[in-house]
């Protein structure tokens, strides 16, 4: 498994420990099952997958978001097996002590 | 002998439709309609009808087999060897296992509609972690329907609303009278449209069963349905001066003005589309409260409304110039036009329920056809924008939107989102859709199916024989490892030339696949797990009728779950515990636990926990009783067999409810061409970006241009049965004797003056040959074709000794087909599916 901080090695009082897990066809370009992310006491899921398309850079970042920097409609993200459409979208927060964030990339329904 | 009857669902299509099976001693004896399901409302087809010679098949598989031949091909013996489920599944654990660190290398044709498995299948893909999963059938149908649908009108599929249209044509379909979804229901409802008045116009190469309903049949030359639909824009907007102005002003982007460069003129602080209000004479942003009629012609000095431009560019379509390409004679195209344009009763009104709505009783249909062309997308798309113009979008009398919204049990209604525009359709269940608009930011490809270069794509496998050639040519660093596929039979009808189907299915070192028998993909398996009949099975979801393709228009909305018939064979297994149980052994059933969650929308106390092991019945039954209350478990549905809602007008009708824009402008394709021209010229690529245009343009099929050069005489069509469904359908001994006993079935359909010209006779055996395939078939010669057209129906051409009664009989259409680049749609991902053909002695 990664690990990844964010700036400088942070107090362990000041920052939330993240248990990224992806799913789905983003396991394509990231090339890992899980991630261990450092965070600022704070911050959001919005926070969390700007510095995971800062990490990965471009495909993620792109079949992340729309051009216009919205999430794309076939991401699907889990905090702590809460979707974040419940709770507030990408602006919810990352509290708990042990965060579980599942981003997910669903592959289309097509028929036909 | 007692006798029982047993409520279940139809499985022999994608339909679903309500069924009553006959029961004596634990053997099915009979099926019937079942009368008081919404869906069929007592009727049945033929395919339904022959459902038991597929439960009672001797060529069934009952035991999963492994192949010990290692070498494959399209002919080659697998020396099949029965092996316990247990060794089954060790071995397709053990090989997914291996690609764990690397789960893109997983390949899932998740395609069998009928039941289950595909959500399921959906759900394990997800939780494995590859994007490699197809829940598409057709090289052709369904790739430019639902995109389109999806931001054009809110729901999955289009039906003309049969209850109030006055006049219908259909383009490349036999919508009602041979095929499409909720075929049962909606044959009823045109038989009575018709016997009410509706004019029905076929628009077809072939005169065929809907051609043989119509009111006027017109052949037209494939592959040129842009030209038609762009020549009736003309004649609609520019010589008659006939659109819905209230419509287009106030709910599509029609107003919206578009600078020198073909994008919108944004206002510089919001970014938003910039209309001109003639009331006031001002520029304002497209959702300025203040707006009061916004102008779509003229200019202002910030740019010209897309409609002006819309009308300057038809203009070049006059019904002259489109006689040439189309062969539709400008006196026809224009009296259709002028019918259409009457019939759709501009500005008119009617009342339902109370509520005032929009009567536009006219509309075009179109399915398979249009779509399956080089230019798919532009085939299709003003096809689409002749009923926006009227205004005839989900509103009575108009064309409605299969699936695009609900109140019960869950709410669900399309939604706006970029530049006002409708975005977000409509969908039961929370899963992405296909749609084209915003699309995607294209990239430089990780998958082998090149999603990232088809930006506004929906569907993506025509191209995995491709890369498989030459993955190092897409900048890949590797190729599938490992294939799961349902019991379609992909191999035939998913592709198109052999030659290349059978080095693409080669150069996957492992394949497992369920089968009910033996079909041509499954030659191809190193292990066979077998599938139950749908007579053997519960499914939540019974066909697609009521998720995504059920009646539109106030017909009820219905739930049916089905159950077996008959005890599950002995050495047989459900489905759904298969694939969980493949979960488990690559330690993925906790995340696919989580993925079922959200598919099917359980919560607790119905939502599967983790840990937990679950039977297929379980997991049906808690669905069951999450959506539709704690009294409708599966015993309930075992016992009552469907649930239905009434729908109310807003469900029924979403046009006049819906708070967002259509588009008649496609300002996004411009942008994504401009991505893509990026990308593609890093990696070196040839691509044709012709199609990347907001408005549309025909263009020919290679087809065109070469019979037009005299290299080859005919363009060869596929047309549908409406007694033949999948590539396994005429297995059934019943329908393979409706086949043989209707002579256009099996035959080869051309037109008798043509034929006799060339001194060719009904019934003779002649060669049939295109560019990458030659075949001897049997002339059926017919008016009822035009005269540059070779019809070929059917799935048939089998070969696989699991299936002795379809063995040798009919063509197989798509094997026919060049696989390449070239005859792919650049938009779409559809495979041509007119072929350049000649026929001789
Ligand atoms: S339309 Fe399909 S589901 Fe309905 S009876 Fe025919 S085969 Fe069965």
């Amino acid at each position: 498994m990664a690990n990844l901080t964010f700036k400088e090695p942070m107090q362990q009082a000041n920052t939330v420990r993240v248990r990224v897990r992806f799913m789905g066809d983003l396991r394509a370009v990231v090339e890992s099952r899980d991630l261990n992310v450092s965070l600022p006491q704070g911050s959001s899921v919005g926070d969390l997958l700007g510095a995971l398309a800062g990490r990965y850079g471009d495909p993620f970042a792109k079949w992340l978001f729309t051009e216009s920097g919205e999430l794309h409609h076939y991401i699907l993200i889990f905090v702590n097996g809460e979707n974040i459409q419940d709770t507030g979208g990408v602006s919810t927060g990352l509290a708990g002590q042990e965060d579980q964030v599942e981003v997910i990339m669903l592959p289309m329904f097509e028929g036909g | 002998m007692a006798t029982e009857w047993i409520q279940t669902s139809c499985g022999m299509c994608y339909v679903g439709c309500g069924v009553r099976v006959q029961m004596e001693d634990g053997i099915a004896l009979g099926i019937e309609g079942d009368p008081n399901h919404p869906q069929n409302r007592g009727n049945m087809c033929a395919k339904g009808k022959a459902g038991l010679m597929n439960l009672y098949n001797p060529y069934r598989v009952k035991a999963p087999l492994k192949r010990t031949n290692p070498e494959k091909g399209l002919h080659v013996d697998p020396g099949w060897q029965e092996i316990s489920w247990a060794e089954a599944l060790d071995t397709v654990g053990s090989k997914l296992q291996a690609i764990r660190d690397n789960p893109k290398q997983l390949y899932i044709q998740g395609w069998e509609i009928t039941g289950d498995s595909h959500l399921w299948l959906h759900a394990f893909a997800s939780a494995f972690g590859t994007p490699h999963y197809s829940s598409n059938g057709s090289p052709t149908c369904g790739k430019v329907i639902h995109p389109v649908e999806f931001f054009a009108a809110g729901g999955f599929h289009q039906q003309p609303d049969l209850h109030y249209c006055n006049y219908c044509i259909l383009v490349g379909t036999q919508f009602a009278i041979a095929a499409r979804a909720s075929f049962n229901h909606i044959l009823r409802d045109m038989a009575d449209a018709r016997a009410r008045g509706m004019k029905l116009v076929v628009v077809d190469p072939i005169g065929g069963f809907a051609g043989s309903k119509a009111d006027q049949w017109v052949p037209i030359r494939p592959g040129t349905d842009t030209a038609f639909a762009l020549s009736m824009l003309h004649v609609l907007l520019n010589e008659l001066g006939i659109y819905d102005a209230e419509f287009l002003k106030h709910k599509s982007n029609a107003p919206y003005l578009v600078g020198p460069k073909g994008l919108y003129a944004r206002d510089p602080a919001s970014g938003k589309p910039m209309v001109f209000d003639a009331a006031d004479q001002k520029t304002k942003v497209y959702d300025d409260p203040t707006l009061k009629d916004p102008a779509i012609i003229g200019a202002s000095e910030a740019g010209r409304p897309s409609f002006e431009l819309l009308k300057e560019h038809v203009a070049k379509y006059s019904p002259e110039k489109t006689e040439e390409i189309t062969t539709i004679p400008a006196a026809t195209l224009r009296q259709i036009a002028k019918e259409f344009g009457a019939a759709a009763s501009i500005g008119a009104t009617t009342v339902i329920d109370g509520v005032e709505l929009p009567y536009r009783p006219a509309c075009v249909d179109w399915a398979k056809g249009p779509q399956g062309h080089k230019h798919g997308f532009h085939q299709c798309w003003p096809l689409k924008l002749l009923n926006i113009v009227m205004g005839a979008v989900s509103v009575p009398g108009g064309i409605l939107s299969t699936g695009a919204a609900g109140k019960k049990p869950f709410q669900w209604f399309p939604e706006g989102g970029t530049d006002g525009l409708l975005e977000k359709g409509g969908n039961i269940l929370p899963l992405p859709h296909p749609k084209a608009f915003p699309g995607r930011t294209p990239t430089k490809p990780v998958r082998n199916d090149l999603a990232e270069i088809f930006p506004l794509a929906p569907h993506f496998h025509t191209l995995l024989p491709l890369t498989a050639e030459d993955h190092e040519r897409y900048g890949l660093d590797y190729g599938l490892e490992v294939m799961l596929h349902t019991p379609t039979n992909s191999l035939l009808g998913s592709f198109g030339d052999l030659k290349v189907v059978e080095r693409f299915y080669r150069s996957i070192p492992f394949i497992a696949g369920f089968a009910v028998e033996i079909n041509e993909t499954n030659l191809f398996d190193d292990i066979i797990l077998p599938f139950p009949s749908y007579l053997e099975r519960f499914d939540f979801n019974a066909g697609t009728s009521s998720r995504q393709l059920g009646p539109c228009g106030q017909d009820d909305w219905f739930w049916q779950v089905r159950q077996p018939v008959v005890e599950l064979a002995p050495g047989l297994r459900h489905p759904q515990e298969v694939i969980m149980e493949l979960a488990r052994r690559v330690g993925i059933l906790d995340d696919f636990y989580r993925l079922i969650n959200h598919t099917f929308r359980l919560k607790e106390p119905y939502a599967l926990q983790p840990g937990r092991r679950y039977g297929a019945t379980e997991v049906i039954d808690r669905t069951a009783r999450c959506w539709f209350g704690e009294e409708h478990d599966l015993k309930w549905f075992q016992e009552h067999g469907v649930i239905r809602y009434e729908k109310d007008v807003e469900e029924a009708y979403i046009g006049p409810f819906l708070q967002a824009r259509l588009p008649i402008y496609l300002e996004h394709f411009l942008q994504r061409g401009a991505e893509l021209k990026e990308v593609i010229g890093q990696m070196g690529l040839d691509w044709d970006f012709s199609d990347y245009t907001p408005l549309s343009e025909w263009l020919p099929c290679p087809s065109y241009d070469a019979v037009k050069k005299g290299e080859y005489e005919f363009i060869a069509v596929h047309y549908k049965l409406p007694y033949v469904y999948g590539s396994f359908g005429n297995d059934n001994p019943l329908i393979n004797e409706l086949c043989e006993r209707n002579p256009y079935a099996y035959g080869v359909l051309v037109n008798a003056d043509v034929a006799k010209a060339k001194g060719f006779a009904d019934g003779e055996e002649v060669w049939l040959e295109s560019p990458v395939r030659k075949v001897k078939v049997k002339l059926k010669l017919t008016q009822c074709i035009h005269p540059e057209v070779v019809g070929i129906a059917g799935h048939f051409g089998h070969w696989s000794p699991g299936m002795p009664i379809a063995r040798g009989k009919g063509v197989n259409f798509n094997s026919l087909l060049p696989t390449d680049l070239e005859h792919i749609d650049k938009i779409s991902t559809a495979l041509d599916h007119c072929v350049e053909v000649r026929l001789y002695k």
